[in-house]
């Protein structure tokens, strides 16, 4: 170690003159430094917030899912292509097929005969369909003797992310947005598949190719999880007894690492001993036993070594016709090709392995007895985020090699018939596979099902339906991260908030319950990076003085003062002034030289320089500082400000530039100007930004105890409120709207980054705090009865009702017919709002029971596909159809809002219903504040009833002063006298966290304006007149109406439907189902001793049944005879549960026989 | 089963079908008033879009004010 005591050794000297020649370059030589204010103190820019805003236009958010796909689309497809691109034919070897080239088109309808090819998302939307574009390849082949190329064929379709670079919608104003019925702010990262919206959620896994050391089971293990697009295998390295050994599921028991060593070439100890130790009497003391046991195991030459792992080698599946292998063979190529299947091999070079594998030895030597020294799983730096576009890269690569090989197949079975008519067209095979690829990702994306046989991979659940409750909540949906880890472990690390997770990932919002801590969100400012090419960073390295690891030997790698370099996990060398090396290869990134999601990091415990290129590392964006000075300055951001400079052009500049964990870690961060000292390297851009954009909501949350913060993060994706611009035209299965939706007044910077307060979920309404009527206990509030008639938390409910007239097998389809007509030619009531077309028109009323569509199906044939065809005319003739109408099933009644017909994909007539009901808040409908205070009304009282203040004020809501001393929230206090002092002077204010209006100021308008300081006021009561013996405190909250209403929950019933198998009620308030007496009611009811009730709920209530008994056999029988003893004597009815009655049947059934013996009570 | 449904099935056969006279809709393109038959494909006789509303209802709706 050349300087031990912390921050001092990562003083990095700017280097002022290459900057400033890199700006030069790029014509702003005029931005850079002044060098006179260089002496002076500078104010650091005041607004630097606003790049934020500059930065969400390019980044972040949702973006990670865009850029993924869209590096998928152009980048990985193209690669994954060229890596299949030969097909060729086992009988003809002049034949083959290469693709030349690949691309995605532009979402495409599949309508034949449609004039405008182009195709919206709404539409798709609204027509159940998938948006999908064209994948095209160029091919070339051989017909007969002739070489053919042909362009542009297409081999399927792909489902198309809304917003990616192959989305119509991109790159559009708002004006276009509206003609196409899309909402500008929609967020995108989405698919569209089969009508339904679908997210691939971000999957969190633990970092692949690289080294972790960890105790398992009390033996230290170095892990490596190597993944190719070939394969993917699990290598270890264990420290068991003192000795080194090498483990592989490949290889059936531990092999001692030096015989592994020696197989692979290594045959010299001492080039062993030092790779591994080098020069350090401990580490050789340590690795001692190690070489012992090498060196008693008598495998000294390679091929002996070789003949004892291969006897232990697990032989892969052979392919058919090969001949058995040597062991030592089988050996050779697990070592070469499986064994830590990420380190290159060239040819019998196994150097570059043994070295990787000395290296996993060394750092298990080092973690051993220094616990400091093992890495952390949890740690954010070791994961790796996965996204949409690797996950639709590895489903497409699937489908693509299994498209190939089928392909192949076809062309074999056509070039195996002896004489061909015509020059065989391999044109014609590859058009007779194209449902191959769309079905496969269409129907992964659909279904969330991801199975891929070649990584054994079987993952459910990676789609989900994008959640439209609110805005909020689709935004949510979009930055959620969800975990590998099982849930049912008991440990806590996985789901402890990590210190690492500073910035990156959200610390408030996560769910509650089996799931927390392992979903995630991402914080304001990250984004997920994509690979980057490796080789020219691999020759800016060498470049910069890094030294082949190929060209030295273990003592070297391992001498005082030098630092090994890793880039992606694979050794690249030594590096001898590793400061100098890697401040000139940050220079390089700012300059742009270098791609700058590039990272580069010191690690001193284990003398390492790491260098990842990586896709899927969390990163965000910092403020470089130079010479204790931000080189962000306020003339930058003014020329942001004046739309000079962008996000992109700071990142140019040298200014901004991106770390990832790992490199934060190797830096000094300030959070704010005035505490840059002189060994700080980078600025935050806005502290607030470690929130996510649910969170972002909350008001002043620095204020608030942290689990409140959490709560509102759920809840704020349950507030009613305004979905999209374009929310009226959408046909959605369930849709609550706001009717009056208004923007906080209290708003952070957050709100107005993502958009809250365009489309908002809530209102401001007056609340006092105080008690009120004794329907106010347990967080109950009270609701103004005129409040609710001007509007106050009123809300839609847009409920969509699909009828698809389907055709038949024997020619039969539905009908949808007009209403019927009695005798006397009048309508029967419940048809009365049909229209001549069997379908009730948009503005009618609809009550329960009533039918607004008017279907038939055929009675017979439906389903029965076998049915039909030989039958032929059945269809034509005499089709009996019964009804299978549309019903309107609620209590209260709605409106038809909206009817669409249309055809879907497979060319079925689609009716759409959308049926709407307004709904004002009644008794137990939920409420909350944007604090973790939600509250159900308790009571709606006559405005005349409520109390007032002089100045005539009544409130909207009345609050529990309960609900504060054991909750803490004292930002919903802040809130109220926030919102109360922006209400009465006419602005909005701001709770922005770690900012936001400050409390003393709020008091100053207060007072200004004739109000008390503390927020409290004088109040009258409504009820007596008298004055209220306390002041209360008031003001204006934001109130968010949840979508938990009474109105969707009520349910009650005495009698009703019951199962078919046992007679007993049904389940489910949607069967209209009876309310359970469980097991723990019923041991109540024991341990009371009710005998006669209990049978009244379990039995007469529920599934009684009189069975008659014959006193001789025990058996039931008829009434009044007894099969079994043919005689009608001693017959008894009893009553039973008509499920008593099927057990004893079906042990009958198992040839168990029941006897029921009759006794006097 | 769709593919088999297809043979000696015109291909235009929507299944609507009324008693009195054709209905008219109203196109989610161009907004214009298109008469569909029943049997014919659901399509715009104008701009050929493939998405129709139907009509506001022409009965009077009263609603309550509450």
């Amino acid at each position: 170690m050349e300087v031990d005591s912390g921050y001092l050794q990562h003083q990095r000297l700017p280097n002022d003159a290459k900057l400033e020649d890199v700006e030069a370059l790029l014509g702003l030589s005029g931005t850079s430094l002044d060098k006179q204010s260089l002496t002076q103190p500078i104010p650091t820019a005041e607004d630097k917030w606003q790049l934020l805003p500059a930065f969400l236009r390019v980044k972040g958010l949702v973006k990670q899912h865009i850029d993924s796909f869209n590096y998928f689309i152009e980048v990985d497809l193209k690669k994954i292509v060229k890596a299949n691109e030969l097909v060729t034919s086992d009988i003809d070897p002049g034949f083959y097929l290469k693709y030349t080239g690949i691309r995605v088109q532009m979402p495409e309808r599949v309508d034949p005969d449609a004039a405008n090819r182009s195709i919206t998302p709404h539409e798709c939307r609204l027509r159940d369909m998938t948006y999908a574009a064209p994948i095209a390849v160029d091919i070339e082949y051989t017909r007969g003797k002739h070489r053919v190329i042909r362009k542009s064929v297409v081999i399927g379709r792909m489902p198309i992310m809304l917003r990616s670079a192959r989305c119509v919608l991109t790159g559009r104003n708002e004006a276009e947005m509206a003609e196409m019925k899309e909402c500008p702010l929609d967020p995108g990262g989405y698919f569209v598949v089969r009508g339904t919206e679908r997210v691939i959620l971000v999957q969190e896994q633990i970092t692949k190719n690289r080294i972790i050391v960890q105790v398992e089971k009390g033996t230290m293990v170095a892990s490596v999880t190597s993944t190719t697009h070939e394969r993917k295998s699990m290598t270890y390295v264990t420290f068991k007894n003192d000795r080194l050994y090498l483990k592989h599921n490949m290889i059936s028991e531990e092999v001692p690492l030096v015989v592994a060593m020696r197989a692979m070439g290594m045959t010299s100890d001492k080039e062993i001993a030092q790779l591994i130790a080098g020069v350090d009497p401990l580490y050789l003391e340590m690795l001692a036993p190690t070489l012992e046991e090498g060196a008693s195991s008598k495998l000294f030459t390679q091929r002996a070594a070789l003949d004892f792992i291969g006897a232990k080698t697990k032989a892969g599946a052979r392919r058919f016709g090969a001949p058995k292998r040597q062991p030592h063979e089988d050996a050779l190529d697990a070592l070469a090709n499986v064994v830590l299947c990420h380190v290159p091999v060239n040819g019998a070079d196994f150097r570059g392995k043994c070295v990787y594998i000395a290296m996993m030895a060394r750092r298990v030597l080092q973690a051993v007895g220094r616990k400091e020294m093992a890495d952390d799983k949890d740690y954010l730096g070791n994961k790796r985020l996965e996204l949409a576009g690797q996950l639709i890269a590895l489903l497409f690569e699937d489908l693509f090699k299994r498209f190939n090989s089928d392909l192949k197949i076809n062309i074999d079975k056509v070039l195996k018939k002896p004489n061909l008519a015509q020059a065989f067209d391999a044109y014609n095979q590859l058009m007779c596979h194209g449902d191959l690829i769309t079905q496969g990702l269409t129907r992964a994306i659909s279904t969330g099902n991801w199975s891929l046989k070649r990584f054994k991979m079987d993952r459910a659940g990676v789609t989900h339906i994008l959640s439209r409750l609110s805005y909020i909540s689709a935004l949510g949906m979009m930055t959620r991260i969800s975990s590998q880890f099982e849930k049912t472990r008991k440990v806590s690390g996985p789901r402890a908030l990590q210190p690492s997770q500073w910035g990156m990932l959200c610390p408030a919002d996560t769910p509650e319950g089996e799931l927390c801590g392992l979903v995630k969100n991402l914080a304001l400012m990250t984004h997920i990076t994509t690979d980057d090419e490796e080789e020219p960073i691999r020759r800016a390295a060498f470049a910069l003085g890094v030294e082949d690891a190929a060209l030295i030997t273990g003592a070297e790698l391992h001498a005082q003062g030098t630092h090994i370099v890793f880039m992606n996990g694979l050794i690249l060398g030594i590096i001898r002034s590793a400061q100098r090396f890697v401040r000139q290869f940050r220079v390089l990134r700012r300059s742009g030289r270098i791609p700058a999601f590039v990272s580069i990091y010191i690690d001193d415990h284990r003398r390492t320089v790491n260098i990842s290129a990586d896709g899927g590392r969390i990163c965000r964006p910092l403020i470089i500082v130079e010479k204790g000075q931000s080189r962000v300055r306020d003339e930058h951001i003014q020329k942001l400000m004046a739309g000079k400079l962008q996000f992109d052009d700071f990142l140019r500049l040298g200014l901004v530039e991106y770390l990832d964990v790992n490199e934060e870690n190797d830096c000094m961060i300030a959070i704010y100007p005035n505490e840059i000292k002189p060994y700080t390297t980078h600025l935050e851009i806005e502290p607030f930004t470690l929130l996510g954009a649910v969170a972002g909501l909350i008001p002043y949350p620095h204020h608030n105890q942290s689990p409140r913060n959490t709560y509102q993060s759920a809840m704020g994706k349950q507030a009613i409120g305004a979905i999209a611009y374009n929310q009226l035209n959408r046909i959605d299965t369930l849709l609550y709207l706001m009717v009056y939706p208004q923007q906080p007044m209290v708003k952070t910077k957050t709100i107005e980054l993502i958009n809250f307060d365009k489309l908002p979920a809530g209102q401001n309404g007056s609340v006092f705090v105080m008690s009120y009527s004794g329907y106010d206990i347990e967080d109950a509030l009270v609701i103004n009865k005129s409040s609710l008639d001007r509007g106050f938390g009123r809300c839609q409910v847009m409920r969509k009702f699909t009828a698809i007239v389907r055709k038949y097998a024997n020619n039969t389809h539905d009908r949808i017919i007009g209403p019927p007509r009695q005798v006397d030619g009048t309508i029967p009531e419940r048809f009365a709002l049909l229209d001549d077309d069997g379908m009730a028109a948009p503005g009618t009323r609809l009550e329960n029971g009533q039918v607004y569509l008017n279907k038939q199906s055929p009675v017979d044939g439906g389903n029965d596909i076998n049915a039909g065809i030989g039958v032929g005319g059945a269809g034509a003739a005499a089709v009996e159809y019964r009804p299978t109408p549309l019903t309107f099933k609620y209590p209260d009644h709605g409106y038809v809002d909206k009817v669409m017909i249309t055809t879907s994909e497979s060319d079925q007539t689609l009716i759409k219903f959308l049926l709407r009901q307004t709904r004002r808040p009644e008794l137990g409908d939920k409420f909350s504040s944007r604090h973790g205070q939600k509250g159900v009304c308790g009571i709606i009282v006559q405005q005349e009833d409520m109390p007032f203040t002089d100045r005539g004020i009544y409130p909207d809501i009345i609050m529990n002063p309960h609900g504060f001393p054991s909750r803490m929230t004292v930002g919903k206090l802040m809130e109220f006298v926030a919102s109360k002092a922006g209400a009465v002077k006419g602005e909005l204010q701001y709770g922005t966290c770690f900012g936001g209006s400050k409390m003393e100021d709020m008091c100053r308008i207060l007072v200004e304006n004739g109000f008390s300081y503390t927020g409290k006021d004088y109040v009258t009561s409504g009820i007596t007149g008298e004055p209220v013996g306390a002041y209360i405190f008031n003001g204006c909250t934001y109130y968010q109406r949840l979508k938990h209403m009474v109105a969707d929950k009520m349910h009650a019933r005495a009698r009703g439907p019951r199962a078919v198998l046992t007679r007993q009620p049904t389940e489910g308030r949607s069967r209209d189902g009876g309310l359970r007496l469980g097991e723990m009611e019923k041991d109540c009811l024991i341990g009371y001793g009710a005998s006669m009730l209990l049978l009244e709920r379990l039995m007469v209530s529920s599934d009684v049944f009189e069975v008659h008994v014959c006193e001789m056999c025990g058996y039931i029988g008829y009434k009044g005879w007894c099969q079994m003893c043919r005689s009608s004597k001693s017959m008894v009815p009893i009553k039973i549960p008509y499920a008593c009655k099927l057990l004893f049947q079906e042990l009958q059934a198992m040839n168990i026989m029941p006897r029921l013996v009759m006794e006097d009570i | 089963m769709s593919s088999q449904a297809q043979y000696g099935v015109q291909k235009s056969m929507t299944g609507v079908k009324k008693t009195g006279s054709q209905m008219s809709y109203l196109c989610a393109a161009c907004a214009k008033p298109t008469e569909i038959k029943p049997k014919e494909p659901i399509r715009c006789h104008d701009c050929g879009h493939r998405i129709l509303y139907k009509k506001r209802t022409p009965r009077m709706v009263q609603f309550e004010a509450r």
